[in-house]
């Protein structure tokens, strides 16, 4: 099978490790530009993952899901959250209502429980547990990240963070999605994304912050 | 394995402190763009230390000139049990880790009372932050080896590098690197580097270990220093025996040594330059922030302990 | 009735404690009597050492049968179990006995002082046959007595009003403990008819599961009373600071041990194990236990209310070795097993003999200093050397360094929670392995607890007045503390002295068990590792070097000042900020009114730390209990009308009764 082809069959199972150290390190981030760096990291992550399936099954198509991966989430949204958060002047701070000892808690105790989910799945899938289980926690964590996180940028992140977790148990469970739906989610998140920057600028225009803690103030 | 090459190893271990340090000190420099001293450097003040006159404050007690030989002598002992060349080492068949850990924790009881008994507030200051720090790095430290013993089936040190050396290089396990990660913010923070402590700081408020041997001076100085540099030393070669040990000398052959110390010496060299490349890049965390840091280590270590169980299944 | 060199030694204890010293004590009026009552006790003790350590290292089971002269059964048996914790009471009680010849002929007037001696014998006599009671009249009997002794010492000493409240809170405490061991132990009637130990044994196999739960449960609660788990652990803090200072040692060194004895004996013995959940219960309970015990021993300035907090945490970790047995044993790994009952034993042990080193040497330094506030110590240790060097032993004892027996007993507890995870059972794979790191985290905070209390106290310069002019212990005191340390340091170079019959010990209470090779390994080691330690220290104190007195300097400030040190409250108030969600202290801060709010003349701050437990888990129970009573007397309304109605009701629901039965 040749070294590369070893290296891609355990690139799938070794690599979800560094994927739990993204969820840990994202769990105590402070600033939003570390939290944007760790994103584009495991999206690169991912992107391995993908050539990796591409060099395994030989599919023609998964090299273009990975390079869209890559222009896309590794390249294009980074940059974009960097340009909105210097222009929206918002302060660095990630605004977490969890102190970082209880969030590395909450996402290690999130990584038990996906192992503790995926177990009898994986058996039956032929799939390796390493790989879902990362999956599984990368959705969860995405969701953690959205209630925990006040400001509304990183709620915005928790959401593509929970789309790489979706995107990554498909990649998992058919080897390789058709191209075809592949891109018809990367369009779906893109006009979230837009949607969500431009209101984003609306209530920072209208109410100079960004906060959503202080956005319940707004209740009748 | 020979009494002889056990005990050069131990040596290694002791006399090569002041190297790494004088290393880590020159790339750092470098990396700011400064000159820097020579790697020699650290020789030279233990030369000039253990030579000089020493002041002792009338108002302590024993526990202050007996405080630095005690710390140098378990720092040295300590170092007795972690294999380098070889994988075995003076004391490493029979004693585990828990008692390398625990001598470490001996060094660390005396130092801390003979700064508290130079009677000025600075040692106060580093024995309280010590006793903070410390006791958050407990946990983490020996949950991470814990992992590493229960994969390994061992809990020797010699048995756990056996068995490490016998695994494949490419089978990076998901224990290993979390274990890996925890053991690395624990040995920043037990050896006094940066982001938990200073060791070039001048600034009494800044400082952990420094505080704590603020009082001392001549060669209880110089054995105080050089304990420090010891602990550095094995730590790093700790890290090096468990995570990385191919390479080590196996078997009865006499000339596997040369090049297993070689090896060693290039793992050496990169870990002295991650930790020049995180000192010179990373701030000093602020000392409340300290607990998080290590908050952060005892959840990546109780992680790697829960793996061990998913692994095996 | 088996006779025999132990078992006359045995009852020569019994005698001599129990109707000898004391009619000697109280009859006598020179001072020649008195002296020889202290020397027989002396003897006494020595002599039970003797009995209790042929018991344990051999095979002799002496029993002796008082029966005929009481109503139920009275059966004293020495099994191995018993030997050894006789032998722990005798060994530590002669170095505590000599202390106290000093302690108390310098703090006691002639009338109380014999009292005081007449009731140290007593406790002492009733320590010893609740570890050797062979039914549970015995059990009980010594039990209750225990608690009533000690508290009649507490209040010989002082009974102000505060002492006798604390004292109040201690007897009700442990009178509802004694009453969770009497259920326990009668729960057992109905299968073996008597209370025999033999009977209750046999019993214990033909006991349906929810019996044997239930008396787990209730003898897990009353010894834990006892022992001191929280939360039950109230009245220790309140009761061991303000007893003299060798009842102190006796009671944390001893007296908590007989607790930890009669839940082995239940577990063990008795049950055979325990529920399969007994083991993670017990191990949850001890945890928590640990971990509050040394972080409340860690904000603490009164020195024997640290020790008392300190003794918290010890049980906490006997208590994990002891958990961590039953789950091993409920795992059927008999080896691994009789390693954590080895290790949890060894601790008893080895606590007995430095908790009461550190408990004696707060009293040495209350004679001293005349202050066991650590806040007013400071420099003693160039005032009271050997007291210094003994305490430090015993510091680094509780902290688990190495060379010293607080380190091997906690090694071996580290050994045996790794051995959990070659079990099969996912559950006890992941949760032992990780009570390292629980066990790691609880030696940190201990070791840096005993920094502060060592280094505020002895080391440094003297805070106050006291401590300025302290003196030197008497040289008996001197001679009971170097006891206990010699104690200390020897089991930590050559643990195999005691670990050998130990594991036999384990071996006998867990049937299928091997000698857990750890337990060999570590024998083996430390005395190389001690030896290098020592050599290399000495050489380097050795070597040759100019010293020139010369004061710290000052910052250009004429001299320090004592107040510029740290003190003990500041030391742990890193540890305290970070762990606050743990303390909650009250804090008030009271400026007194001037004209200008920039400029007060004073700030009174009040900082007050009641343990969470108090507020939360007391107060509403005992609110609870009195909104209770106040309730059911409201029926006693004094009018002749309600009580008719009573009886009228209770005949019309007996009748309803009646009906619906047939």
């Amino acid at each position: 099978m040749g070294l590369v082809g070893i290296a891609g069959g355990k690139v799938l199972s070794s690599f979800s490790v560094f994927l739990f150290l993204t969820i840990l390190l994202l769990a105590v981030a402070r600033r939003i530009s570390t939290s944007v760096l760790l994103f584009s990291l495991q999206s690169a992550v991912i992107t391995a993952e993908v050539l990796a399936t591409a060099i395994q099954e030989k599919l023609a198509e998964a090299w273009v899901v990975g390079l869209l991966v890559l222009v896309i989430k590794v390249v294009a949204i980074p940059r974009a959250f960097f340009v909105l958060a210097r222009r929206l002047k918002t302060v660095r701070d990630v605004k977490a209502s969890t102190t970082p000892t209880q969030s590395v808690f909450i996402a290690a105790l999130m990584i038990y429980l996906s192992y503790a989910a995926v177990h009898s799945y994986g058996q039956a899938m032929h799939v390796p547990d390493d790989a879902l289980a990362a999956a599984v926690a990368l959705i969860l964590t995405g969701a953690f990240l959205m209630v925990s996180r006040t400001k509304a940028i990183m709620q915005m992140l928790g959401l593509l963070v929970l789309e790489n977790g979706i995107f990554l148990a498909a990649l998992i469970t058919t080897f390789g999605m058709p191209l075809v739906i592949e891109i018809g989610i990367f369009f779906d998140i893109l006009m979230g994304l837009l949607l969500m920057g431009i209101f984003t600028f609306r209530i920072s225009d209208t109410f100079d912050h960004l906060d959503a803690a202080k956005l319940r103030r707004l209740r009748g | 394995m020979s009494l002889g090459t056990a005990i050069a190893q131990a040596l290694l271990l002791v006399l090569g402190a002041p190297l790494v340090r004088g290393t880590i000190a020159l790339l750092k420099a470098r990396l700011q763009r400064r000159r820097g001293a020579s790697i020699w450097r650290p020789y030279a003040d233990l030369f000039k230390l253990f030579r000089k006159e020493e002041l002792v404050p009338p108002t302590s007690s024993f526990i202050f000139r007996a405080a630095p030989a005690v710390l140098f002598a378990a720092t040295v002992c300590a170092a007795a049990f972690i294999p380098v060349l070889r994988p075995s080492a003076l004391l490493a068949a029979r004693g585990d880790f828990f008692l390398l850990i625990y001598l470490l924790a001996l060094a660390r009881f005396f130092l801390s009372l003979g700064a508290l008994d130079g009677g000025s507030a600075f040692g106060g200051m580093g024995a309280s932050r010590e006793a903070l720090v410390s006791s958050l790095a407990e946990a983490p430290l020996l949950l991470g080896l814990a992992a590493v013993a229960i994969l390994a089936r061992r809990a020797d040190l010699a048995g756990m590098v056996a068995w490490t050396l016998g695994q494949n290089v490419f089978d990076i396990s998901a224990v290993h690197i979390l274990a890996f990660t925890a053991l690395a913010m624990v040995t920043l923070a037990e050896t006094g580097r940066m982001p938990v402590d200073n060791p070039t700081t001048h600034l009494e408020l800044t400082m952990i270990h420094e505080g704590m041997v603020l009082e001392y001076s001549g060669p209880s100085l110089a054995l105080v220093e050089w304990a420090a540099a010891v602990k550095l030393h094995l730590m790093l070669a700790l890290l090096i025996a468990l995570f990385c040990p191919w390479g080590m000398a196996v078997g009865n052959a006499g000339w596997g040594i040369a090049p297993a110390a070689l090896l060693y010496i290039l793992k050496l060299g990169i870990l002295m330059g991650v930790v020049s490349v995180i000192e010179s890049a990373v701030a000093k965390l602020r000392m409340y922030l300290v607990p998080d840091f290590l908050g952060v280590a005892s959840a990546v270590s109780a992680l790697a302990v829960i793996f061990t169980v998913l692994v095996k299944r | 009735m088996h006779m025999g060199a132990s078992g006359a030694a045995f009852a020569f204890l019994l005698a001599v404690l129990g109707l000898v010293v004391p009619l000697l004590l109280l009859a006598g009026r020179r001072t020649a009597t008195q002296r020889l009552a202290l020397v027989l006790l002396l003897a006494a003790v020595s002599a039970g050492c003797a009995a209790g350590a042929a018991g344990f290292f051999g095979e002799t089971t002496p029993a002796l049968d008082f029966s005929r002269a009481t109503p139920f059964r009275f059966l004293l048996a020495v099994d191995r179990l018993s030997a050894f914790f006789l032998l722990l009471i005798c060994a530590v009680a002669i170095p505590v006995t000599l202390f106290a010849v000093s302690y108390f002929e310098r703090h006691q007037a002639e009338p109380r002082r014999r009292w005081t001696w007449v009731f140290f014998s007593w406790f002492l006599l009733s320590m010893i046959v609740v570890v050797t009671a062979a039914t549970g009249f015995a059990f009980l009997i010594g039990w209750e007595l225990m608690t009533l002794v000690s508290a009649g010492l507490i209040l010989i000493e002082g009974d102000a009003e505060e002492r006798r409240h604390n004292v109040f809170i201690y007897l009700l405490m442990m009178h509802a403990g004694a009453a969770a061991v009497l259920a326990a132990f009668l729960l057992f009637l109905p299968v073996s008819h008597t209370l025999d130990l033999d009977a209750m044994r046999a019993a214990g196999m033909a006991l349906p599961a929810g019996v044997r739960a239930a008396i787990f449960l209730t003898a897990f609660a009353g010894f834990g009373t006892k022992a001191g788990l929280i939360p039950l652990h109230l009245w220790l803090p309140r009761a061991h600071p303000i007893a003299p200072s060798p009842v102190s040692a006796l009671m944390s060194g001893i007296m908590l041990k007989t607790a930890v004895y009669g839940f082995v004996r239940f577990a063990f013995d008795l049950l055979g194990g325990g529920p399969w959940w007994g083991g993670y219960a017990v191990l949850a309970v001890a945890a928590v236990t640990g971990v509050l015990g040394i972080l409340y021993a860690l904000a603490e300035d009164d020195l024997k209310r640290l020790l008392a907090y300190s003794s918290v945490e010890n049980i906490g970790i006997i208590f994990l070795g002891l958990g961590a047995a039953l789950v091993f044993a409920a795992h059927h790994a008999a080896t691994a097993a009789a390693l954590a009952l080895a290790a949890a034993l060894f601790h008893a042990w080895n606590h007995g003999f430095f908790k009461s080193l550190l408990f004696l040497g707060a009293g040495a330094i209350a004679d001293g200093a005349h202050s066991v506030n650590l806040n007013e110590l400071g420099g003693l240790g160039r005032r009271m050397p050997w007291t210094a060097a003994a305490m430090l032993a015993g510091s680094c004892a509780i902290a688990g360094l190495p060379l010293t027996n607080g380190f091997v007993s906690e090694w071996l507890m580290f050994r045996s929670f790794l051995a959990g995870s070659a079990l099969y059972a996912t559950k006890a794979q992941v949760i032992l392995p990780l009570l390292v790191g629980i066990l790691g985290f609880m030696g940190g905070l201990a070791a840096a607890c005993f920094v502060k209390a060592h280094g505020t106290a002895f080391l440094g310069r003297p805070r106050s007045a006291g401590a300025e002019h302290a003196e030197e212990a008497p040289l008996v005191m001197r001679a009971g503390l170097w006891l206990l340390a010699a104690g200390c340091l020897l089991f930590g170079i050559f643990p195999g002295l005691v670990l050998r019959p130990l594991v036999a010990l384990a071996g006998a209470l867990l049937p299928g068990a091997g000698v857990p090779e750890e337990t060999v390994s570590i024998a083996h080691i430390l005395p190389w590792v001690g030896a290098a330690v020592a050599a290399i220290s000495l050489a380097a104190l050795l070597l040759k070097r100019r010293t020139r007195p010369a004061r710290t300097w000052a910052c250009g400030l004429p001299a320090l000042s004592s107040r510029m040190q740290y003190t003990s409250t500041v030391f742990s108030k890193p540890i305290r900020f970070v762990f606050a969600r743990v303390y909650r202290p009250d804090r008030k801060v009271e400026r007194l009114p001037v004209d200008t709010p920039y400029f007060p003349i004073s700030i009174l701050y009040r900082s007050v730390r009641t343990t969470s437990f108090e507020k939360s888990l007391y107060r509403p129970f005992v609110d609870g209990v009195v909104w209770m009573a106040r309730g059911l007397r409201r029926m006693q309304t004094g009018n002749i009308q309600v009580y008719l109605l009573y009886i009228f009701l209770a005949l019309v629901s007996l009748l309803a009764l009646l009906r619906f039965q047939q």
